[in-house]
């Protein structure tokens, strides 16, 4: 392994990028047993797999290592050798933007699978009658991907049911290519000696390794359903290899977000340079949000906040973004250039209404179902980085049910300490979680209190706003770069603020102010803000410059919120 | 010497075996009388046999299942004729006719038709694993371990019904008349159709064969699945589950959501049929159950390691375990010193009392938080829940149809009335921990007056009246009335709970967010120290694992103190002067009664268990009282600031009035600290107020021990 492994690893930026990228476009022309990429996130975990590892075949030693059958024939006598593997269960990315996948499309050098495709001709024949079928004039191998999906809309009839009737008569390789799901593709992943600790739940990744599909399990794996009564189901029959491509894992790294860009403009933060993107993209958002200036600046730091570490109870460096004042129809109108703004700029974002009924019955936290055996996706299962928008004024006044209650409970927890409660029925297993989280509501939402509270002000209802493709990129590189600069207070600067905040603390209490807030989490969120703002100038140490800029912010949003 | 099918074994280990189970002739005997149907073999017990070496015990570790066999063969030879008569059922009489039979076809050549061993046992055997190491976690038994007796813990998610499983088929030949025994030890079987006797095959008759469902063998087969418990879990990572199979009298010992210690073999399960064909591929594996063990998560039951033992010692020793340990409470809460010791109280306790005529007192102690939101009240409730080895969180509101108390509901299935406990029901002999406890709805409340001094819940519905043990002390949060302690308003007013509820309590703490410079510059700090350095500032101390502050209450929860009689009067004059000082005060911020009598009580116990001492101390009863104090020292503060006194001119006049009413010119200082703490002022301010006066000669001070004496004015 290790001989596989090394060359490949100190080489990946040139030979990797010619290794296609596994994905629902080219799962039916990738032919079995090559070498593939997957970029996904670890959605569940399987637990141990063990295999023979090695059995002596005569009097040499063979391996069933990368392989889901045995290469050479075994003899149940032969002296054998029992090895584990781990198995992953990994999805697309959640809340993927769409211009994530096309550069990944563009980044695979799409040659290389045409080849294998051209070579790759049992189905041929089968495909083309079908095709004739359809009368669908195109016979360019190319089209493949669109060909499916015409297939699959096109004999809705052709439940999987009678998929199996297929799979007995014909070669069975062609069975499995209507089947995968095209729209997201699931992939097990089979992870060979690596220390437990490299591979988290949630985490994105990009494997290499082997793409394997044997028809002949297939076929039995229905049949073996009669035998094991009630609990004794394997977790994969319910995964069979038709419906979710095998992947041997050789190597595996992980992806942060500037991973799915393509090509970055700048090698090295220049400081004048990230002044003009910083100001480019200030400008961006502040026509996106109808001329509000102060708000722009409240989304662009939070926009690169992160966490950063936690300490204690609280997650350092996250900043979720209350904007209140909206309407129903502001909503439409802003709420929706705002998500496509922050879609075009961030590789992963979801955004989610909050109705009554929608949190009385949707599914919020990931729930482990042991009738499968599997992890339920819920919808907070992200990863990490995710963008998250929270339409509050699609909320009316209406009574919540236990679910709705234990929802709202995880949203809370998860704006204010970053962590999602999994359900595992007997016991609740708390999951860190990094989520950019941003609320539009009417008024302050009391429901998901969050970091910073801005009504919104728009002067002008701008028309749509649109970014040509250099700058879009230019920011996208600048987002995902800036968000994790070192960062150090120097000890100067550090009595500065220690000054400020406990005068800001007095005053405030001479006020008799009546807000609720915590006094000890407005200090974090103040320091968090400093942070974000020298970061957005690219620097990785606070000036006095920029804490006075926080400062400034800070009053300018004071006075709104009175 | 009997070697049965192994004849790899020297003698001597099998002699060991059969010396060994010698020994246990009793359990011999009641096994042939058919009282009991297992056998357990203690590997521990095992290996304390003298004639055992160690290299024979990892044997049988790792080649479990043919020790089984060897083990039962062994029984087998040595079991004793029964000495009491029992009655006849289907399976003796097949059993004598069987017996009868075999002398007449004596040719045991034939595998099928010797007859098995299984067969005429009625007791199982089982191997207990060692139980000193710690259980394995399901993920940390690798392929490795196939084959091997292993022990590992985890919570039961799953259970199948009970099933009968085929051990040995009979058949019955139409031909020959013989009856043909099959081994089954997969879970499934090919079933045979030819008859195999030499009979059948010499005359090629092909005889037809009956399974015989009476005269073959069963065994009770359950299978369940056993996850990892959430503390196994790294982060980042799923819980596991394994497959456990469970045979025989070991079935129905488990049910979902028990939290157990099985040991047994992790064997892998044999492929039949198509899947034989990759079954050297992948092979699912199983945990076959030789002990199960229910685990205990009470104090009372609490064991202790053997090194928890001496750690447990050692923090004894130490003079200033009381404060280690409210350190060690939530250490990443900042501040509340006093707050985490009188938590610690909490989890300590007292022990409950029964007098004779059987009037109980109860030990557990109550403790409600109160204060302005985001002073940790919350985290604090979940920590101590953590620590607790019996704790439920609730939230007043956020309970369902059950709520705190108990229910009762209508089984859907068999349409009977059953009752479902509460979280104070499920809390019984533990903690529990409501959070918002002013917004309790109204029913729970008025059964919780129950609960929190006669420890018990009574239902009174639909048909059911019954009494459930809620021995649980009740950690309560509440926020002020109006969100925030409102200073303009009498505690009274505040605390919107009733003075039946509140007298309960045995204390009530307030914790206000207070304007102070001091706390808020060092709050500033910690900020910026954290932003800084991604981690919080040194603690200056190492706070103690939860583990062993488990181990030391539990040890503490044993000893029962009592009050000797030189205290007793002090504790009465103790209490009725705090009587007397709150009938004086026009605006009193507690409420006093018989009840904290019993609370001062109540916490030098505590006080004292943790000092493992047998008898309560003066220096107990005070840092109770200064406990009390303290709980509203946010309030006393504002009261001074009012009053235009300093707490040094304060700390004087209170040191005045002591002396004047002992009628005593001399104060030692140990005194003199003593009242001063009842009154929530710290030993440096005393310090201070010392010199201080002493430089206007008001008293001298002794150089060395600092005592007291008042110049005559």
């Amino acid at each position: 392994m290790e001989g596989i492994g090394a060359p490949l690893m100190s080489s990946k930026s040139v030979s990797l990028i010619k290794v296609p990228i596994l994905d629902s476009s080219n799962i039916g022309r990738i032919q079995p047993n090559s070498l593939v990429r997957f970029r996904g996130m670890v959605q569940d975990m399987f637990g141990n797999e063990l295999y023979v590892g090695a059995f002596k075949d005569g009097s040499t030693w063979r391996t069933n290592k990368f392989t889901d059958v045995a290469s050479f024939p075994m003899s149940s006598s032969t002296e054998t050798r029992i090895w584990e593997r781990r198995l992953l269960y990994c999805v697309p990315v959640p809340g993927q933007s769409p211009w994530v996948v096309q550069s990944s499309d563009s980044a695979s050098s799409s040659e290389t699978v045409i080849n294998r495709c051209g070579n790759w001709t049992p189905q041929h024949g089968e495909k083309r009658r079908r095709e004739d079928d359809m009368s669908v004039d195109q016979m360019d191998l190319n089209v493949c991907p669109i060909l499916l999906f015409i297939r699959e809309d096109g004999l809705p009839c052709q439940a999987s049911q009678s998929q199996e009737s297929v799979i007995g008569g014909t070669s069975p390789i062609q069975s499995m290519v209507p089947d995968f799901d095209t729209k997201s593709l699931p992939c097990l992943v089979k992870i060979y000696d690596s220390p437990e600790s490299e591979l988290k739940l949630n985490d994105v990744f990009e494997f290499v390794g082997v793409f394997t599909f044997d028809p002949e399990l297939m076929v039995h794996e229905d049949g073996s359903d009669e035998f094991s009564s009630g609990l004794c189901e394997d977790t994969l029959v319910h995964l069979p290899p038709n419906k979710v491509p095998r992947l041997h894992c050789f190597i595996h790294r992980k992806l942060a977000v500037h991973d799915f860009l393509v090509g970055s403009p700048v090698n090295e933060p220049m400081p004048n340079l990230v002044r003009g993107i910083r100001e480019s993209l200030l400008r961006y958002l502040t026509a996106v949000l109808g001329n509000d200036g102060v708000a722009a600046q409240c989304v662009l730091l939070h926009l690169l906040s992160q966490v950063h570490a936690r300490v204690d109870a609280i997650a350092v460096g996250k900043l979720s973004l209350n904007l209140t004042g909206f309407s129903r129809e502001s909503v439409s109108v802003f709420g929706n250039q705002l998500n496509i703004a922050i879609q075009s700029l961030l590789p992963f974002t979801q955004s989610m209404p909050l109705t009554v009924e929608n949190l009385n019955t949707a599914s919020l936290a990931p729930k482990k179902d042991y009738q499968t055996n599997r992890l339920l996706a819920g919808t907070l299962q992200l990863a990490e980085g995710t963008h998250l928008t929270l339409d509050e004024t699609q909320l009316n006044a209406g009574i919540l049910n236990s679910t709705g209650i234990e929802n709202v409970r995880l949203l809370k927890n998860l704006m204010d300490l970053q962590k999602v409660e999994y359900d595992f029925e007997y016991y609740k297993l708390e999951m860190s979680s990094d989520v950019q989280l941003l609320i539009l509501s009417e008024g302050k939402s009391n429901i998901l209190p969050a970091d910073l509270v801005l009504p919104f002000q728009p002067s002008v209802v701008a028309s749509s706003v649109n970014a040509d493709g250099d700058s879009l990129q230019a920011w996208r590189w600048y987002l995902a770069t800036l968000r994790s600069l070192p960062h150090v207070i120097d000890t100067e600067l550090q009595k500065v603020i220690e000054d400020d905040l406990v005068a800001a603390r007095q005053e405030d209490r001479s006020l008799g102010s009546n807000d609720f807030s915590s006094g000890y989490l407005e200090l974090f969120r103040w320091l968090t803000m400093a942070r974000l703002m020298s970061a957005s100038f690219g620097e990785t140490s606070l000036s006095l410059e920029h804490w006075q800029m926080v400062k400034e912010l800070e009053r300018l949003r004071k006075e709104r919120v009175k | 010497m009997h070697l049965g099918p192994l004849g790899v074994f020297d003698c001597s280990t099998t002699i060991g075996i059969d010396s060994y189970i010698c020994r246990a002739g009793q359990i011999e005997q009641d096994v042939a009388n058919r009282k009991i149907r297992s056998v357990q073999i203690d590997l521990e017990d095992l290996f304390n046999y003298k004639d055992l070496d160690e290299e024979f015990l990892r044997r049988v570790t790792e080649n479990t299942r043919r020790y089984l066999g060897i083990f039962a063969d062994a029984i087998d030879e040595l079991i004793p004729e029964p000495t009491e008569a029992f009655l006849d059922d289907d399976h003796d009489i097949l059993m004598t006719q069987r017996a009868e039979d075999g002398t007449e076809n004596a040719d045991v050549s034939d595998p099928y038709q010797r007859m098995p061993k299984e067969i005429k046992r009625f007791y199982e055997v089982y191997i207990k694993a060692s139980s000193k190491d710690q259980p394995f976690t399901i993920r940390e038994v690798k392929a490795s371990y196939i084959g091997q007796l292993v022990r590992i813990s985890g919570i039961i998610t799953r259970c199948s019904d009970v099933k009968p499983l085929m051990q040995v088929a009979v058949y019955t030949c139409e031909e020959c008349g013989f009856e043909i025994y099959q081994e089954v030890t997969a879970r499934v079987f090919m079933p045979l159709f030819e008859c195999p006797s030499d009979r059948c095959k010499t005359n090629n008759a092909k005889g037809n064969l009956i399974l015989q469902l009476r005269a073959s063998k069963f065994l009770k087969f359950q299978e369940a699945k056993i996850q990892e418990l959430s503390e196994h879990v790294p982060k980042g990572h799923i819980p596991r589950t394994m497959t456990v199979h469970l045979r025989g009298e070991l079935t129905r010992t488990v049910a979902p959501g028990d939290v157990v210690e099985i040991s047994g073999i992790f064997l892998p399960i044999p492929y039949t049929g198509f899947r034989a064909m990759r079954a050297g591929l992948v092979a699912d594996t199983y945990l076959e159950a030789m002990s199960v063990t229910h685990f205990k998560k009470k104090y009372e039951e609490y064991k202790l390691g053997g090194d928890e033992e001496e750690q447990i010692a050692r923090l004894a020793e130490d003079g200033d375990i009381y404060n280690k340990l409210a350190q060690s409470l939530a250490p990443e809460i900042f501040g509340h010193e006093d707050v985490k010791k009188a938590l610690l109280l909490l989890l300590v306790g007292a022990p409950h009392r029964q007098l004779k005529d059987g009037m109980k007192i109860r030990g557990d102690l109550h403790i409600c938080l109160m204060g302005d939101p985001g002073v940790a009240k919350s985290q604090l409730l979940k920590h101590i829940i953590n620590v607790a080895p019996r704790g439920v969180y609730t939230t007043g509101k956020g309970s369902s149809g059950v709520g705190l108390t108990a229910a009762v509901m209508k089984d859907s299935v068999t349409n009977e009335m059953v009752l479902e406990g509460g979280a104070l029901v499920l809390a019984d002999m533990g903690i529990c921990a409501i959070d918002e406890f002013d917004k309790m709805d109204d029913s729970d409340r008025t059964a919780i007056h129950e609960v929190m001094e006669q420890q018990t819940v009574s239902i009174a519905k639909a048909g059911i009246t019954t009494s459930l043990n809620a021995r649980t002390a009740v950690l309560a949060a509440a926020n002020p009335a109006w969100g925030r302690y409102d200073l303009r308003r009498t505690p009274a007013e505040n605390i919107n709970l009733p003075p039946a509820l509140l007298s309960r309590f045995d204390l009530l703490w307030l914790i206000l967010d207070r304007a102070d410079m001091d706390s808020d510059l060092e709050m500033a700090r910690h900020v910026v120290y954290v932003h800084q350095n991604k981690e919080s500032p040194a603690l200056g101390f190492a706070p103690l694992d939860p583990s062993v502050l488990r181990a030391y209450i539990s040890t503490a929860r044993k000893i029962c103190p009592h009050v000797p009689k030189e205290l007793e009067e002090y504790i009465a004059s103790v209490y009725s002067s705090i009587r007397q000082d709150e009938a004086k005060s026009s605006a009193p911020h507690s409420y006093t009664t018989i009840r904290t009598l019993l609370s001062i009580i109540r916490l030098s116990t505590a006080l004292a268990r943790l000092r493992f001492s047998e008898v309560l101390a003066q220096s107990d009863v005070d840092e109770a009282l200064r406990l009390m104090q303290m709980s509203k020292f946010s309030l006393y503060s504002e009261d001074r600031q009012k009053s235009g006194l300093d707490a040094i001119s304060d700390i004087y006049s209170i040191l005045r009035d002591e002396a004047a009413r002992m009628n005593k010119m001399d104060v030692s200082y140990a005194h003199a600290l003593n009242w001063i703490s009842r009154k929530g002022y710290s030993e440096a301010q005393l310090k201070e107020c010392l010199e201080e006066y002493a430089a206007l000669n008001v008293w001298q001070i002794h150089p060395n021990t600092f005592d007291i004496r008042f110049i005559d004015a």
